[in-house]
């Protein structure tokens, strides 16, 4: 428990001390802390929420110990970590699959073992040598094509979204390079899908080229909703959970359909960070275990990792299953993400 | 009546008006798009709006996150604008009345946290601070939002300071004044429209401060807009339209507190 919060610091005259040349009473919070609260990280609004309720809810019911959840994004947290190291302001991390490599590579993070986290033993192994054993899946999502129902004859797959899409079947609504899985669920996604590869991305750019006067980019994650219902695009890729959460919101307009190549996989990493309290390993238990993954699928609609876990019969309709998924390879994603967008810049300019 | 059969007559001379018109068009319909919205009983944001309903501003009270941050704001946000006044003012005061060669200098240099962009101020002032021993706290997030308040509260009492003669404070001190005496009778009433001009600023730019509190958030000290970040990259409800309400109310509220004690009209040089 901090000592020192922002009201103590106000009440008491931080100011003054602060002017006083005091700083070292007014460290951070995770300095004075006790040993047992460990902060956790959750990304804002549902998902918030979910891990409040169900996780920290969990955790703490079978401890005894107490868990802060701080909102934000993965950037925000690996920065703190970062200037923090010996002294993490963050115990567990949830993180994108990109920079969870890089918390793994660069020490950030430690290896989970089943010795510490033992529902680790019920996770598929492809769930953590995705992130080669620096953290463990929580959950996916998986990008494949939302539409609108006023589209009779939506896509199968990826190669017909792009063909549709140059002849003017549909409008596509595609992501640009300002948002961060644009390499991997667009770039890599259509050039595999056309017959390229990682290491060969000409049929995603050249793809993209012909199909750009027949679609609009978006950059924000809700974007493509406004626009298939505007109808500025009646095709989008786009992630599985957000299109039944937008269903259930109701929009009832709106259809997900998982193309024949599979849709791309989006994990969800939680990484226990590295000098944090030992009390994460039982929190990364409790994010691991199939009665709370059982709630989360049903409030967020996506894909769990305890492979003991059941889906209702909804859910079971809706949740695309890990094997018929294509996992991108992440590490080379990541590294030429850079080269990519740079050529994105050049040729596709959207 | 004749005054528009005039304008009627001479076309050309509705041109202004109506480039003013689009103009104010322009800028209040995404504001007026947005409290729309807050009022929407759909679930998600879309157009036409079917129903309406308040619940989207009962969800600022429910869901506790916005409640918290919001108060985190506020207390950062009136916290940071009495430590930047308490180091910009007497700032502003030295170097308005320096005859160094230096003095135009370092204004221009108190200026500098706004010449650069604010999410590598934030990011470095991430480890810096840390490296300090601040590490992510209140405290560091209040140095942050200082910083970004100083610049504001500087210029404005410079401005309002050098447009006044030295005579009424060299008047004061023939008359018997002592310093103190000068500076709470006769320099601070010069200079109390620049502060209140500058502190305003500095209060609503924290309000509204993302690149730096991105930096610094904890379970204890995130701000409303990381929060509404966060919130609208996984959430796409109206609620953020309700809060974005609450938050311009807040700061109309401000500025007709601040013309009701002082008068938004005194906020420049006083003639």
């Amino acid at each position: 428990m901090s000592k020192f919060t922002r009201r103590t610091i106000l009440k008491v005259g931080g100011i003054g001390a602060l002017a006083a040349g005091m700083p070292g009473g007014l460290v951070s919070p995770r300095a004075l802390a006790e040993g047992q609260r460990i902060t956790v990280t959750a990304f804002g609004g549902i998902w918030e929420k979910m891990i409040r309720e169900v996780m920290v809810a969990d955790y703490e019911k079978r401890t005894g110990n107490e868990a802060s959840v701080l909102i934000g994004g993965p950037q925000q947290w690996m920065a703190q970590i970062e200037s923090n190291r010996e002294n993490p302001p963050i115990d567990v991390l949830m993180n994108t699959i990109d920079l969870a490599l890089i918390a793994g590579r660069t020490g950030l993070a430690e290896p989970l073992t089943v010795d510490k986290v033992s529902n680790l033993a019920d996770v598929p192994q492809p769930f953590i040598d995705i992130v080669e054993g620096y953290g463990v899946l929580f959950t996916y999502g998986a990008w494949g094509l939302a539409y609108h129902e006023r589209v009779k004859n939506p896509p199968k797959s990826f190669a017909e979204f792009v063909e549709g899409t140059i002849a003017g079947k549909w409008r596509a609504a595609l992501p640009n390079a300002g948002y961060t899985g644009t390499p991997q669920i667009l770039i890599w996604s259509l050039a595999d899908a056309l017959g390229g590869s990682v290491d060969n991305v000409d049929p995603a750019f050249e793809a993209i080229q012909k199909m750009k006067p027949n679609s609009v980019f978006w950059t924000g994650i809700s974007d493509p909703l406004i626009q298939l219902e505007t109808g500025e695009a009646d095709v989008a890729i786009y992630v599985d959970g957000r299109t039944w959460a937008h269903y259930d919101s109701g929009a009832t307009w709106i259809r997900y359909i998982n193309p024949e190549e599979g849709g791309v996989m989006q994990p969800a990493i939680a990484q226990k960070v590295k000098n944090g309290s030992d009390a994460a390993w039982e929190y990364i238990n409790s994010l691991l275990s199939p009665g709370p993954q059982a709630e989360v699928a049903e409030r967020l609609n996506y894909g769990l990792s305890n492979s003991k876990l059941q889906y209702s019969d909804k859910l079971k309709e809706r949740i695309t299953p890990w094997e018929k998924t294509r996992f991108p390879p992440f590490e080379k994603t990541g590294t030429a993400q850079r080269e990519w967008i740079e050529r994105w810049n050049r040729e596709i300019r959207a | 009546m004749t005054r528009l059969l005039d304008l009627l007559r001479n076309p050309a001379d509705l041109l202004l008006p109506a480039f003013v018109f689009l103009f104010f068009v322009f800028i209040i319909a995404p504001i007026a798009i947005v409290v729309w919205m807050a009022f929407s009983a759909q679930a998600y944001i879309g157009f036409p709006i079917p129903a309406y309903s308040l619940k989207w501003f009962y969800r600022i009270v429910e869901y506790e996150p916005f409640l918290n941050s919001l108060i985190v704001s506020i207390e950062l946000a009136i916290a940071s604008t009495i430590v930047a006044a308490t180091i910009g003012v007497p700032a502003a005061l030295a170097l308005a009345r320096s005859r160094a060669g230096f003095a135009d200098g370092l204004a221009t240099f108190l200026l500098s946290p706004i010449s650069m962009p604010q999410i590598v101020l934030g990011f470095a002032l991430l480890f810096y601070l840390s490296a300090l021993g601040f590490g992510v706290s209140f405290t560091a997030l209040l140095l942050g939002h200082t910083l970004c308040g100083i610049p504001y509260i500087v210029r404005t009492v410079l401005g309002v300071y050098r447009s006044q003669p030295a005579d009424f404070e060299e008047a004061a001190a023939i008359l018997g004044a002592n310093r103190w005496q000068v500076f709470r009778y006769v320099t601070l009433p010069l200079v109390r429209p620049g502060i209140f001009a500058g502190g305003l600023f500095a209060l609503l730019i924290s309000m509204d401060n993302l690149p730096i509190s991105f930096f610094f958030g904890s379970p204890d000290t995130n701000t409303l807009p990381v929060v509404l970040l966060s919130y609208t990259e996984n959430q796409f409800d109206p609620s953020i339209a309700a809060v974005s309400t609450v938050q311009m109310l807040l700061a109309l509220l401000a500025l007709v507190v601040v013309d009701r004690v002082y008068g938004v009209k005194h906020m420049g040089a006083p003639s």
